[in-house]
């Protein structure tokens, strides 16, 4: 049967070019060329952090000449979104910096690679313990802090300055906060901040400066719809009176330092994580200068030191070896530190940190100084959010989006928010 | 039926077994395509359907849960039904004015002595660039707050305020009538200058030649760019995404269904809700549809019917 043996062959042959296909799609980390190793890299951030990152892995490549390191970044709402699919498509980069709201859903899915296994190439014993164990799940530590930040309001100062008001102290209180915006706005007739209701980070801020937290221990929700009633409710009264950015520009962020009323000269200031802040300087001509978030009205601070992000490698790496490798350079390595500076946050590794800071210049030095004043004045830090967290960042903007266009109540939209958070967190 | 697969010349010639033989090449040429068709096209539908049954975060194995997301979808969640409305609005809104704009273009152009081609491609590169997430960027800038129109009319930024952001997606899609115009413009052609000149010698009007002739000769034309832009509306993602700010913003006035199955899919990380959506989205598409096809029956003039 000749015909059937030429049908046969012509199948396997087809079914094998559909294979050769489908593998070439789907290596990560193959070898190319020269024998040389190539690891994916992926990151959020801006293109201040881009350039001393590139700077960094250079530095890198130079040591391993058998490692090649293609990086890509974009912003942060993006970046959630893209790294979400590449993982569920098993395309997850080698190296992939992380967020505290990502650990635990990336670590339960299987996505990351046990860094515990690579030890003989990943120092770890200099992060402090309890910043690292902030990495750790389940006893095991799928990935590693690369830098501390904290929230801070950031200001345009020389447009403060102008306005006569009395530069920010070293503490204040939500409602002092309140007031001095109510000036600035007063004598610049621009809203003097970002509208905060938007925000969880701020809403965190907030709540813990009333002793209480997002979530409870076991997961749960950590407050009631009273609660955030009442911080819509005080946010919407200063929207309404011109003192934080009305709607149309609130609805603007995403994520960016050039998407926030500050970055677009629409206000003095902004509450932002540290690290990013940076971003500002391209911006503002006037400068930038970092104060601390407000204080519950009894003093208790809201704010605290969390790991900026983390580093993870691909649990499906080709290259688990020169991927750790990665991780160790960017984490432990005093020239890098000495390139990227602050753009990650402050260094975890205490030598390096001691070795850096004195020598920081610029905004890095800045965020250095501001972390130390706040040092032995904040809360400890909440443990990683459950998974369900990170859909509900985006759903508490959205809930506001409805009180800031003036379509739902304050309580309504809490109410609302409340259901969904239990639902997301049950599921 | 089988005699299709065999070259006309050789239909006679060939025994019935050695015919069946002579099929083996054939696959063999058609295999990009099966496969194309069952790996990328029907396995994924598979999938998706049984995902649509499942709890799935893209990260842990999916979890059986029957209805649950099409009874959630139904009646506990508030947003899909703004998605549902918000969608319905934007057809409504799209499609009649970009037929409309499109007809009428083409009938300009139709007439036209000179510069036809210039013109005819002029108005049909918007629909090449149109899907594009740069065009809807552009389209973003245009209608922000210190954008083009607010420069120019002082109306406020369009994309910010929740009662205008749609109208701006709108605009974004009619803009792109090029595929309906050129569609229109070919059938208009295919009118016989006859019946005009019949008409004329009538005494029919412009108007009345308009109503009489070219609206039911092109009905068959129209139909067919109604039914595909219709279906094309009800699928709109990049202009909702871009103008929205990947979010559906201003306070869910864009929150178009594909980009909420979109957020939770990707965003809340509720893979099998998303493709219940997707189900439920194809359903309907295909309901929308049939219901075009019935009306037609009354409205469609086909010329062959007046040979029966």
């Amino acid at each position: 049967m000749p015909g059937h043996r030429t049908k046969g062959f012509c199948a396997s042959a087809a079914a094998l070019a559909l294979c050769a296909m489908l593998v070439g799609c789907t290596g990560s980390g193959e070898s190319v060329g020269g024998g040389k190793v190539v690891l994916r890299y992926t990151w959020w951030g801006n293109p201040d952090r881009a350039e001393r990152t590139e700077q960094a892995l250079a530095l890198f490549e130079k040591q391993h000449p058998d490692i090649q390191v293609q990086t890509s970044f974009s912003a942060y709402d993006a970046y959630k979104q893209k790294l979400a699919t590449q993982a569920a498509g098993g395309d997850a980069p080698d190296v992939m910096q992380l967020d505290y709201r990502q650990i635990d859903q990336y670590a339960s899915g299987g996505v990351l690679l046990d860094l515990g296994e690579q030890k003989a190439v990943l120092r770890t014993g200099e992060i402090d313990a309890g910043l690292l164990a902030t990495g750790r799940l389940d006893g095991t530590q799928y990935a590693v802090p690369q830098g501390r930040g904290t929230e801070t309001i950031a200001y345009d100062v020389e447009g403060w300055k102008a306005t006569g008001v009395p530069l920010p102290d070293r503490s204040w209180t939500w409602s002092e906060w309140a007031d001095t915006m109510r000036t600035l706005a007063e004598r610049t007739g621009r809203p003097g901040a970002t509208d905060p209701g938007q925000s969880e980070d701020c809403f965190e801020v907030w709540l813990r400066g009333r002793g209480k937290s997002l979530y409870t221990e076991d997961g749960g929700l950590g407050f009631t719809a009273d609660d955030l009633t009442r911080w819509w409710t005080f946010t919407d009264e200063l929207r309404r009176e011109g003192v934080v950015s009305p709607a149309e520009q609130t609805t603007q962020l995403d994520g960016s330092v050039e998407n926030t009323p500050l970055g677009r000269g629409e206000s003095l200031t902004d509450a932002n994580w540290d690290a990013p802040a940076s971003g500002y300087l391209a911006l503002i001509p006037g400068g930038i200068a970092l104060a601390p978030m407000p204080s519950g009205e009894d003093g208790t601070p809201g704010q605290y030191f969390k790991p900026s992000m983390f580093l993870g490698v691909g649990a499906d790496t080709g290259h688990p070896e020169e991927a750790a490798r990665l991780v160790d350079f960017l984490v432990n390595d005093e020239q890098a530190a000495k390139i990227l500076g602050a753009t990650r946050g402050i260094p975890v590794n205490d030598s390096v940190r001691k070795e850096i800071e004195p020598r920081l210049t610029d905004f890095d030095g800045t965020i250095a100084a501001y972390q130390a004043s706040l040092e032995g004045t904040l809360g400890t830090p909440p443990q990683a959010p459950p998974s369900g967290d990170n859909a509900l960042q985006t759903t508490f903007q959205r809930d506001y989006d409805q009180v800031s266009y003036e379509r739902m109540s304050p309580r309504e939209a809490a109410e609302n928010y409340v259901t969904e958070a239990k639902a997301e967190l049950r599921s | 039926m089988t005699t299709t697969l065999i070259p006309a010349g050789a239909k006679t010639a060939v025994p019935p077994k050695r015919r069946r033989e002579r099929q083996g090449p054939a696959w063999v040429f058609l295999s990009p395509w099966v496969l194309g068709a069952i790996v990328l096209t029907l396995l994924p539908m598979a999938v998706s359907l049984y995902l649509s049954f499942t709890d799935y975060d893209l990260f842990n194995p999916p979890r059986w849960v029957g209805l649950r997301n099409y009874v959630q979808m139904f009646t506990e969640d508030p947003r899909y039904w703004r998605s549902v409305t918000t969608t319905l609005t934007y057809v409504v809104i799209a499609v009649p004015l970009q037929l409309a704009l499109a007809l009428v273009v083409a009938l300009a152009l139709k007439s036209m002595k000179r510069g036809k081609a210039f013109y005819r491609s002029a108005f049909y590169a918007p629909s090449l660039l149109g899907a594009s997430m740069s065009i809807a960027l552009v389209w973003r800038a245009i209608f922000n707050d210190g954008g083009t129109v607010d420069n120019l009319f002082g109306t406020g930024g369009w994309v910010n305020r929740p009662g205008w952001a749609l109208i701006a997606v709108a605009l974004l899609t009619v803009w792109q009538f090029g595929a309906p115009m050129v569609i229109f413009l070919a059938g208009l052609q295919q009118i016989p200058a006859e019946l005009y000149e019949a008409a004329a010698v009538d005494g029919a009007g412009k108007w009345r030649q308009f109503l009489s002739v070219t609206v039911p000769m092109l009905s068959p034309v129209l139909f067919f760019n109604l039914v595909l832009q219709t279906i094309q509306a009800f699928q709109v993602f990049t202009p909702a995404f871009a103008i929205g700010a990947g979010k559906g913003g201003p306070a869910d006035s864009t929150l178009v269904y594909t980009l909420y199955l979109y957020d939770r899919g990707f965003v809340a990380s509720h893979m099998g809700y998303a493709s219940a959506m997707a189900w439920v989205l194809l359903i309907v598409i295909g309901a929308v549809t049939a219901v075009l096809f019935r009306t037609s029956r009354s409205w469609v003039f086909y010329t062959s019917e007046g040979d029966r």
